[in-house]
């Protein structure tokens, strides 16, 4: 107790010692003066009297000393001591600081901006209750993947589990209709099953969630909104919970507002109870919602996924028609989320240090050429009596003092960095937690800084603990400043390193640039350009079935291609590039039985469908009026049935037409025409015949190979409660002009609708490559400043050279040495140190691009093309990097550099 | 200088707030002088050694100080014990009289044999 206050008094005794030290004085005179008197009344002669009393006080200035010593912590007075010491140096030093402070500005902020992205997204949990706990479930199926659930399958498992504490179901979020007075909005909505905010532990910061029994009616009207939608749509008003929200047409009452920190799943806007009915649940063929668990206290990922499997294995056994080969799969939460985006973020990473490194070697060899400067200082320091600890210990403090000012600029920077991606959507990563600069943020770039400051301040520092201070003292007094091998060596060495280094970078970024090239040349199948894409939602309360929702598209798409400008319209389920529906056929005597193995893509189409997006056809014919017509009512049909009795089979004469990729035609039918072939669902008998073949399409993505697809009337896909269509038009108007026409059609014909997500399919194209264009071009810029960086460091340390060397290079050409002679002197240094950064660089980039190969998209990590052109423009910036040492080295003039003697 | 200047701080803490307990407040002229006194003449208490002590153990809340004015009309600063420093009193003489104590046994001729 009464130590730790003494060390808290001292702390603050450091500080301002000014008028502590008169009044010790005062103190001291008291004492001296009693002593004096003292010794007087015991009759000694006043001189005698004084010489008694200063004897005693065994010393004021040791004295004063030790009092000093005990009022303050001597070694943080050191340390201020050093740190106004060095603030003085660095101060006499502009040039030299502001470049040292920039240079580290540079590699911390963006190593602060980077670590607080990876602290959000792969080392803060969950903000989530018991978050280790909680699992994400899957059903499989025999080809490899996770696949959403089948409610009866769902509904089994929650039942049966005995690892699992609960679980909770809920759907994709998708897009709906906010009408808000007088325009629609598109709103993202999320049913989930009430345990759903039980399971991830959070509470609601107003009102309440839902209730079992809400769960159990298609018809509850009842919705938990999330606060960025409450300080959206309703700009945080505290009387939200009496509110209503119209989404697709129907009226909600608001009965709850979740906390900021909830962003799950992830863009969810509006959370509304999950129809756990029955009906509600559809099929066990039918896998469209997705699940999450909390395990037990003591259970675990492994024991669960045990415990699930056998539980699907029986369900395979009692219903073999619809779960055949269906079997379970369960993954940590966490993993889960952050799993896909933790490769491309430690690349950055990885990348982001070898930034800071070159910043660190090039900030070390500015302080030692710095150092030779101030050896007659240093030296002078320590004929003084300066400990060479002492002397180490002040340089130190002097660059860690050096990185901190650099940390705190970089911080600067990486705050506006963070504010920038905070809220962006171009930085793909998941944002379960938010991004942003929190107390390990600080905590990372304060240890980084300070180590940092260590290892570009312990080569100067090394170099002055060996300094011979007699040598050092005798050049001192020829004032002539030599350098000694070792500085010159470490100095070759640290630009050597740094070129390695950035050829290491600059191979990273030329990979993905070459590859992020090779993706926007990727063939997609699709004719781009002048096309625009958006997405409606029909409410079920306006458009009750397929004729009704047939109308409201057909007139739609007339509408549109009716309009000025607009060459072509048409609607579909799915775009490319952005993934779909999929599932396995059957065709009767296939002799290949690796076929029913195989997915296969449903799309479902208006004939206008390949004319707009400029798929070509290789075979057979489009869709006519009669198809539309025939699918339709035979869709309707089947709805019918299925109302009365979900298993009834679908009627005999039923057929229905479909387009197949080429993909798919020479997939299925490798030998022989697929036009007049037909498949069947492996749980149906309802033939699939085909009636044209039309060229491949990227449904997955650029980066993914095409699938089996086919293409089924869109009147098939009508009829659901909720139908759905992505309007593909194409126009030659400037984008804007062909929006608000859309928009103004759109509105024309109903109003409550929003026009959801509305792109050209040039955008859909570049948000399908946008990772890989963010990790190319943050690559990109940290290769460019390591190489800005190196070509800085090899510039000054030729810069360096030449000026030491300006007396030599005199002499030889006053000996008649030619301008080449000397040309060769500066840039064979400059040459050496060159290759070997090169050779060093080459053999880093072959271990280090191992680490890229998964983000690589056509180009192999060991590419010799790009490694070729990073070598040529490496070479050719350190040229540019000589230029001017090597000019200024010829200019030397022999009368004026001998006269530095 | 480390080892010795401990013990002879740790045993010069004890001399001053034994000090201080039996005299009162006191000035650091006083105070050395006492210590001297008692000590028979054995013991020199310079500055450098008192007023370090006296700082440390007002640093850790067992002596309070103010100035006043000495016997002669002179400003000078005066110590005195706290309510902690009474307690350290207390319980140093204690741990002191049991180390000696302890270390009498060793030196006494009918030791542990």
């Amino acid at each position: 107790m009464g130590a730790l206050r003494a060390i808290l008094i001292r702390i603050t005794g450091t500080f301002g010692g000014r008028r502590r030290r008169a009044a010790m004085e005062e103190e001291f005179r008291a004492h001296l003066q009693m002593d004096y008197e003292e010794n007087r009344r015991r009759g000694m002669s006043p001189e005698e009297a004084r010489r008694m009393a200063l004897m005693n006080s065994g010393g004021l200035t040791m004295a004063t000393e030790n009092v000093r010593e005990q009022s303050g912590l001597p070694f943080l007075e050191t340390l201020f001591h050093d740190l106004r010491y060095g603030w003085r140096t660095l101060r006499a030093t502009p040039g030299f600081t502001i470049v040292a402070v920039l240079t580290l500005a540079l590699g911390i902020g963006a190593n602060t901006a980077i670590f607080s992205v990876i602290n959000a997204v792969l080392l803060s949990p969950l903000p989530f209750r018991d978050q280790d706990r909680l699992v994400q479930l899957w059903e499989t199926e025999s080809a490899p993947g996770s696949y959403p659930f089948a409610g009866p399958d769902y509904i089994d498992w929650e039942v049966q589990s005995k690892t699992l504490e609960a679980t909770a179901a809920y759907n994709y979020p998708n897009a709906m209709n906010a009408s808000n007075g007088a325009d629609a909005q598109p709103v993202i909505g999320c049913p989930v099953e009430a345990s759903f905010f039980n399971v991830i532990g959070v509470s609601p910061m107003m009102g309440r969630t839902f209730t079992k029994e809400e769960n159990q009616s298609a018809k509850s009207r009842v919705a938990v909104i999330t606060y960025g939608f409450w300080q959206k749509f309703y700009g945080g008003s505290s009387d939200v919970l009496s509110k209503k929200l119209t989404l697709d047409g129907e009226a909600y009452d608001i009965i709850g507002v979740m906390p900021k920190a909830l962003n799950f799943p992830s863009r969810t806007q509006v959370y509304l109870p999950k129809d756990m009915t029955t009906t509600g649940m559809r099929t066990r063929g039918q896998h469209w919602f997705r699940a999450i668990g909390k395990l037990k206290p003591g259970e675990t990922v492994a024991s669960a996924q045990a415990e699930l499997s056998t539980i699907a294995a029986n369900l395979e056994k009692q219903y073999p028609d619809s779960n055949e080969k269906v079997g379970a799969k369960v993954i940590a939460l966490r993993e889960q989320i952050t799993g896909s985006s933790r490769e491309s973020l430690l690349v950055l990473l990885g990348a982001v240090a070898l930034v800071l490194l070159v910043a660190c070697f090039n900030v070390a060899n500015l302080l030692l050429a710095r150092a030779t400067g101030r050896l007659r200082e240093i030296a002078l320091r320590g004929v003084l009596g300066a400990s060479r600890w002492r002397i180490i210990r002040q340089l130190l403090t002097e660059s860690v003092l050096l990185s901190l000012m650099g940390a705190m600029l970089g911080l600067f920077g990486a705050w506006w960095c963070v504010n920038l991606i905070q809220n962006a959507t171009f930085l793909p990563v998941p944002r379960t937690n938010p991004i942003a600069l929190d107390a390990t943020v600080l905590l990372f770039t304060a240890v980084v800084s300070v180590l940092v400051g260590i290892v570009f301040g312990l080569a100067p520092a090394l170099q002055a603990s060996r300094l011979d201070l007699g040598e050092e003292l005798k050049s001192v007094a020829q004032s002539v400043l030599s350098p000694t091998g070792w500085n010159r060596r470490v100095r070759d060495l640290l630009v050597v390193g740094e070129i390695a280094l950035s050829l290491a970078l600059l191979t990273g970024a030329g990979l993905l640039i070459r590859s992020f090239q090779k993706m926007r040349a990727a063939e997609t199948g699709v004719q781009a350009e002048n096309v625009l894409t958006f997405a409606t939602l029909l409410p079920h309360e306006r458009y009750k079935n397929t004729p009704e929702q047939r109308a409201f598209f057909d007139q739609l798409q007339d509408r549109l291609s009716h309009s000025p400008g607009i060459t072509g319209a048409a609607v579909a389920t799915e775009i490319p590039l952005e993934g779909g529906n999929n599932g396995y056929i059957a065709i009767d005597g296939d002799p290949d039985p690796t076929h029913t193995n195989l997915l296969v893509e449903h799309n479902y189409v208006t004939p206008g469908y390949f004319a707009a997006l400029g798929i070509p056809f290789i075979a057979g014919r489009n869709f006519s009026e009669q198809d539309l017509d025939y699918a339709a009512n035979a869709t309707e049909r089947i709805i019918k049935l299925n109302e009365k009795d979900p298993n009834e089979k679908t009627p005999p004469d039923i057929q229905f037409t479909v387009i197949v990729s080429k993909k798919m035609a020479d997939t299925f039918w490798p030998k022989e025409d697929s036009i007049g072939k037909s498949y069947h669902s492996p749980h149906s008998t309802t033939p699939y015949r085909v009636i044209g073949v039309v060229g491949d399409v990227s449904t997955w993505g650029v980066r993914q190979q095409s699938l089996p697809q086919t293409y089924h009337p869109f009147t098939m896909a009508l009829g659901d409660s909720r139908a759905w269509g992505q309007v593909v038009v194409h126009s030659t108007l400037p984008a804007a002009t062909l929006l608000s026409t859309v928009r103004n059609q759109l509105r024309q014909i109903d109003s409550s609708l929003a026009m959801i997500q509305p792109r050209t399919m040039q955008q859909v194209i570049s948000e399908n490559v946008q990772d890989a264009a963010v990790q190319t071009w943050l690559l990109g810029s940290f290769a460019a400043l390591a190489l800005l960086l190196a070509a800085v460091g090899l510039y000054s340390v030729l810069s360096y050279l030449v000026t030491q060397r300006t007396r030599e290079i005199g002499i030889r050409m006053a000996l008649g040495a030619q301008q080449n002679h000397v040309l060769k002197l500066v840039m064979g240094h400059a040459g050496t140190l060159t290759a070997m950064g090169i050779v060093a660089g080459v053999i880093g980039s072959l271990l280090l691009t191992r680490f890229l190969q998964s983000l690589l998209f056509g180009v192999s990590g060991r590419d010799p093309l790009t490694l070729a052109a990073v070598v040529a423009v490496l070479a050719l910036v350190a040229l540019i990097a000589c230029y001017v040492p090597v000019r200024r080295a010829m200019k030397v003039d022999p009368l004026v550099a001998l006269r530095y003697e | 200088m480390g080892n010795k200047t401990d013990v002879w701080q740790g045993t010069l803490a004890l001399m001053i707030l034994k000090t201080l307990e039996s005299m009162g407040a006191q000035h650091g002229y006083g105070i050395a002088r006492r210590i001297e006194q008692i000590s028979g003449d054995q013991l020199q208490v310079n500055y450098g050694t008192l007023y370090p002590a006296l700082l440390k153990l007002e640093q850790e809340g067992y002596v309070d100080s103010d100035w006043g004015v000495s016997d002669n009309n002179r400003r000078a600063r005066y110590y005195r014990l706290t309510r902690a420093g009474k307690q350290q009193v207390k319980k140093e003489t204690r741990d002191w009289e049991q180390a000696t104590a302890i270390l009498a046994r060793f030196l006494s001729p009918e030791g542990p044999a």
